[in-house]
């Protein structure tokens, strides 16, 4: 099964989605939330240095500010200094924070340069800028970025690999159901799907069990549909025999009477007549009820065969036949296919008048095999063809016709047989039967 | 003409056959032996599988003709049991079961033929005569011939009196099928199997129109025609 109809991909790719757009959201409320306050301890920092140097300042004097810069730089307590004159000349200090404006400048994540500095206008006139680099908040909130990204990510492949572990049990069964159903309907019965231990059932068990109740439930009907023709069959084929061979005697004891001789014989072709009848429904609820078609046909073959055969009978109908056949392979029962065949050309050369053009076609459409059987006649109005492909569904026109009315439902019976589509359609003008069978890439043997 | 004719092809099957007939249904067992033994085969009827197989341990047949159903077991499970005992005379199958399926398992299980219920006697008997003819003659004659009709299997060509006869494939097939079994006749249903391959009934007189076909083709105009009808029993050419 290709990847995307499965509807267990599909869900796990939107969990997939619907988790890396909440790890995305959480992950961005919190590094926003780290860097705002990474930037208010930075700031506080800073601050209180200030601050503390305001008070140096107030304590020892202007003259001592410089001193005490030099001093702190030295000592290295992580702060930068700078002290400009009211005229904004370099005093003492770093020359990056020879700054003559108050307020804040640099931000911890901006782009300002890696210094957060606080300038402050001292008392008498001079600034004092405290700055502090800040390259190695910069680095931890990048850091703590790539970790959520990291975390995030695994996240998503754990849950999607755990989800992945979680369900394929789930979609095996499911895929055994879909292949189980595919057997099914090419007309294997005895196929079906394994259950799990009772304790650890769920809905996919109850699934399948009603699945495999409901395939018994069809054996068995298909059975009592097997075992009643049978039973017709031999219940009446045997008393049947029996009345035949007498009728064959007493045929060959009244040569002296040739009135009698000939009244046996029309008893007989009655008889022939019922029979045929009889075997033709036999024949339909068989074919509708048997196994497996097991190897591969060639359409064209039987179709070039049963237009041979007919050939010499249209012609001397004053009828004509075409063929148009390219090799095309099918599963299926080379007789069935042949009966099939001959029984849409015995319903064209039925209902078509002397003159009528048939066409026999087989193509090879590569994802299915289509056998046509078109012809020029009348045609079969379409509110009218349900009724035409209905066992003994003779049309009004044609009843009287000779033929039972069976030869359609059987040809449609074939077809299903063969998983193939069956239709009636309109040839402008005429009728075109249309049998589309699937190739014959996976026959039993 | 110069032609070695070979002795194979003139043999005709004799009439006097043994047959073993096993069939549960004793009317219908009565009516299929005295229909045999009118045309002087001679037949032992069989009601069951046992004594089926004291039968076939106790004298050798010609043909078997075996009821599907029978009581208690099935045909194909006597046949094969049979054939345990050593009889290899060909089988003819008669069933009241006529699925595709179960025709494939006759014959799959050492059936020679097989005929669905319910059969005309002359169908039957021809089949028997058939069925000991194929059996005699595993490999048939290459030069088959009838009066000045000569049929040669190799090169495929048909000639009347020296004169090449252009068949049709279909044609020649009914006619070596004609040949190979000279002097018995041959039913439609035979045919129909044998030169069209068809289990099907045709509703349409495809044997007929092709026999009429082949009659105008080999048929000299004045003389008699070479292939008969026998009403009821099917066309035969040498009787």
């Amino acid at each position: 099964m290709r990847l995307w109809r499965r509807s267990g991909v599909r869900q796990m790719a939107l969990q997939a989605l619907i988790m890396v757009a909440a790890f995305s959201i959480a992950g961005g409320l919190t590094l926003a939330s780290v860097s705002r306050l990474s930037a208010e301890a930075a700031r506080r920092r800073v601050l209180g240095e200030a601050t503390s140097m305001l008070d140096e300042w107030r304590q020892k004097g202007a003259d001592h500010l410089p001193h005490t810069i030099r001093k702190r730089t030295r000592l290295w307590r992580g702060f930068e200094y700078g002290l400009a004159g009211a005229d904004g000349q370099r005093i003492e200090g770093d020359r990056r924070l020879i700054l003559s404006a108050p307020g804040w400048r640099g931000a911890p994540t901006g782009g300002e340069g890696p210094i957060l500095t606080y300038t402050q206008r001292l008392p008498d006139h001079t600034w004092l800028s405290v700055g502090q680099d800040q390259t190695m908040e910069r680095r931890q909130m990048r850091e703590v970025a790539r970790l959520l990204w990291l975390c995030g990510g695994a996240g998503v492949l754990i849950a999607l690999a755990a989800s992945y572990l979680v369900s394929r049990p789930t979609w095996r069964r499911v895929d055994q159901l879909a292949r189980a159903a595919a057997v099914v309907s090419s007309g294997d019965l005895d196929v079906r799907v394994p259950l799990r231990r009772a304790g650890k059932s769920d809905d996919v068990d109850d699934l399948a069990r009603d699945f495999n109740g409901m395939l018994d439930r069809i054996v068995r009907l298909v059975g009592q549909v097997r075992q009643v023709t049978s039973d017709i069959a031999h219940d009446m084929r045997t008393p049947l025999t029996r009345v035949r061979h007498r009728l064959e005697r007493l045929e060959a004891a009244a040569s002296e009477r040739p009135d009698f001789a000939e009244e046996v014989r029309r008893i007989d072709d009655d008889l022939t007549e019922i029979l045929r009848t009889f075997d033709a429904l036999l024949d339909l609820a068989e074919i509708e009820s048997s196994g497996v078609l097991e190897g591969s046909t060639d359409l064209a073959d039987v179709a070039a065969r049963v237009a041979e055969a007919y050939r010499p009978d249209i012609e001397e109908s004053g009828r004509s036949i075409e063929t148009r056949l390219a090799t095309a392979l099918v599963c299926g029962d080379a007789d069935l296919l042949a009966q099939l065949v001959a029984n849409l050309l015995e319903n064209a050369l039925r209902h078509t008048p002397p003159g009528a053009h048939i066409v026999v076609a087989v193509e090879d459409q590569g994802e299915t095999r289509r056998l046509t059987v078109a012809d020029n006649g009348p045609g079969v109005p379409a509110h009218l063809r349900p009724a035409a492909l209905a066992p003994f569904g003779r049309l009004e026109a044609s009843r009287g016709a000779p033929g039972k009315g069976l030869g359609l439902s059987i040809a449609a019976a074939v077809a299903l047989r063969h998983r193939a589509q069956f239709r009636l359609g309109d040839a402008n003008p005429g009728l075109v039967v249309t049998a589309s069978f699937p190739a014959a890439s996976k026959c039993p043997h | 003409m110069g032609v070695t004719v070979d002795p194979v092809e003139d043999y005709v099957a004799p009439m006097g056959l043994s047959l073993l007939l096993v069939e549960d249904d004793a009317d219908a067992a009565e009516q299929v032996r005295e229909a045999l033994t009118d045309v002087g085969h001679h037949v032992v009827v069989a009601g069951d599988g046992p004594s089926a197989l004291a039968a076939g341990r106790d004298r050798s047949f010609d043909v078997l003709i075996i009821d599907r159903l029978l009581p208690g077991q099935d045909g194909l499970a006597l046949l094969r049991d049979l054939r345990a005992c050593g009889v290899d005379a060909p089988a003819l199958f008669v069933t009241a079961l006529g699925a595709v399926a179960d025709r494939v398992a006759g014959l799959e299980a050492g059936g020679d033929d097989y005929l669905i219920k319910p059969f005309a006697l002359a169908e039957l008997k021809a089949r028997v005569q058939v069925l000991v003819r194929r059996h005699m003659y595993a490999r048939p004659a290459t030069l088959l011939h009838h009066g000045d009709l000569t049929l040669d299997r190799v090169q495929r060509v048909v000639r009347r009196a020296g004169a090449a006869i252009e068949l049709l494939p279909l044609e020649y097939r009914l006619l070596e099928f004609l040949l190979l079994n000279r002097g018995h006749p041959v039913t439609r249903k035979m045919l129909l199997e044998q030169v069209w391959g068809f289990r099907f009934d045709p509703r349409t007189n495809i044997v007929e129109t092709h026999i009429s076909r082949l009659r105008r083709k080999i048929d000299s105009p004045a003389g008699p025609p070479l292939i008969q009808t026998i009403r009821g029993a099917g066309y035969v050419i040498g009787a």
